[in-house]
């Protein structure tokens, strides 16, 4: 930076610098030279009228330059995100927690039984040609009697109440249903 | 100087409220405060808006001791205050479209750095450790009201540094340190300046420059250990 460029750049630090001086220095090819020298005067200034050297003072520069050139993040912002963290893990957690409850509650309610009403209608529209044991279990709720079907409401009555109670703790009332046709009822 | 020369020096000075007598503590450095926020903030306002990130560049060197000064009276974190100085500079680079100039520009970047306070303070969901408004901000023109973060260290620095400029200004030439000392101190124009001396004004600017490289060349070495 020749002598004449640094003239312009003293005058701009008291405001005497005329547009087109202003435009020559800033398109100076090194434009770090020209900011090195900036600096170093607005130190002398500073330390003439607040006593304040510059090792008290504070350089932003480079970083900001960093970030606005897209090589570093901005420390506020990082720092923000990494306050932010447990927040985003804990959303998941929760949500894991409440899918774990409602799975274990479902399966109390039944869920699975009501996937095993489409089964049997499925099955009774079967072709014939399918082994008879994949049907043994429809077959057999269809043709319950009246006894058996009395005895079938009072244990899904129960069933019920039990899952009523138990749903919390994730009961599966699914098994105790095969059970129960497993009984030959 | 001549006596002539003084005399108007501080029939000048009385004109326009200042002490005619050099001072760290006059109320000059207010006026190099408001005086910081016309042509040159203009100029390189206008050249950032033209993509000139070099002049984005000189006005965070000029201002940033200015605006980590203000953050501190928020927060009193040395790391912190750093980081937020630095925000600040980003999001007043990322809305300088929006600055329209009603404004002075350091005001305007000084509501950006109260606000970059308080917002942070909030997020932490802390109460504000100091205080400053929008107002204060806009009167705050120099780091003097800072709080005094200097550790012996820094003092002894601090020192040096003082005794090594007061060398630097004795050793200039008489021409050369009157223009110095009647910009500096007394916060006058070149024109006033080149009234009072009786010489052209491109002396004054030449003089001063020249002042400023002398000193410059004398504590550089000390700056530069900072």
């Amino acid at each position: 930076m020749d002598d004449r460029l640094r003239e312009t750049l003293s005058a701009m630090m008291d405001d005497e610098a005329d547009e087109l001086s202003v435009r020559r220095l800033l398109s100076h090819g090194s434009p770090d030279d020209v900011c090195q020298q900036w600096q170093r005067w607005q130190q002398v200034r500073d330390l003439m009228h607040d006593g304040r050297s510059p090792m008290e003072g504070i350089d932003v520069s480079a970083g900001v330059r960093a970030v606005l050139e897209g090589r570093t993040v901005d420390p506020v912002r990082k720092k923000r995100e990494v306050h932010k963290t447990p927040v985003r893990w804990q959303w998941p957690a929760a949500a894991m927690a409440v899918g774990a409850l409602f799975i274990g509650f479902g399966a109390g309610a039944g869920w699975e039984y009501i996937g095993v009403v489409p089964a049997s209608s499925v099955a009774v529209s079967e072709p014939a040609g399918v082994p008879e044991t994949d049907t043994t279990h429809e077959v057999a709720l269809q043709g319950l009697d009246k006894e058996q079907w009395g005895y079938m409401n009072r244990y899904l009555l129960e069933h019920a109440q039990h899952n009523s109670v138990g749903a919390g703790q994730g009961s599966v009332g699914y098994a105790r249903l095969v059970s129960a046709n497993d009984s030959g009822h | 100087m001549t006596q002539t020369n003084l005399m108007q020096a501080s029939q000048l000075a009385v004109k326009t409220g200042k002490s005619g007598t050099p001072s760290m503590t006059s109320d000059k450095d207010q006026q190099l405060g408001k005086r910081s926020d016309s042509q040159t903030d203009s100029q390189l306002v206008r050249k950032v808006r033209n993509g000139d990130r070099a002049a984005f560049d000189l006005l965070v060197v000029k201002y940033q001791s200015r605006v980590a000064s203000i953050i501190s009276r928020y927060v009193y974190d040395s790391q912190e205050v750093m980081d937020l100085t630095q925000e600040t500079f980003i999001k007043a680079y990322r809305a300088m479209e929006r600055f329209r100039g009603d404004s002075a520009f350091y005001t305007w970047l000084y509501r950006i750095a109260v606000n970059t306070a308080k917002n942070y303070l909030e997020s932490r969901s802390r109460r504000p450790q100091g205080s400053a408004d929008v107002v204060d901000a806009e009167n705050f023109d120099d780091g003097r009201q800072l709080r005094d973060l200097a550790s012996p260290e820094r003092l002894l620095h601090r020192d040096e540094l003082q005794q090594a400029l007061s060398q630097a200004i004795a050793g200039l030439p008489e021409e050369l340190r009157s223009a110095f000392l009647l910009r500096e101190y007394d916060g006058l124009s070149y024109e006033d300046i080149a009234r009072i001396l009786e010489c052209p004004i491109g002396t004054v600017r030449s003089r001063i420059f020249r002042a400023r490289d002398a000193v410059d060349r004398h504590i550089g070495p000390l700056l530069n250990e900072s």
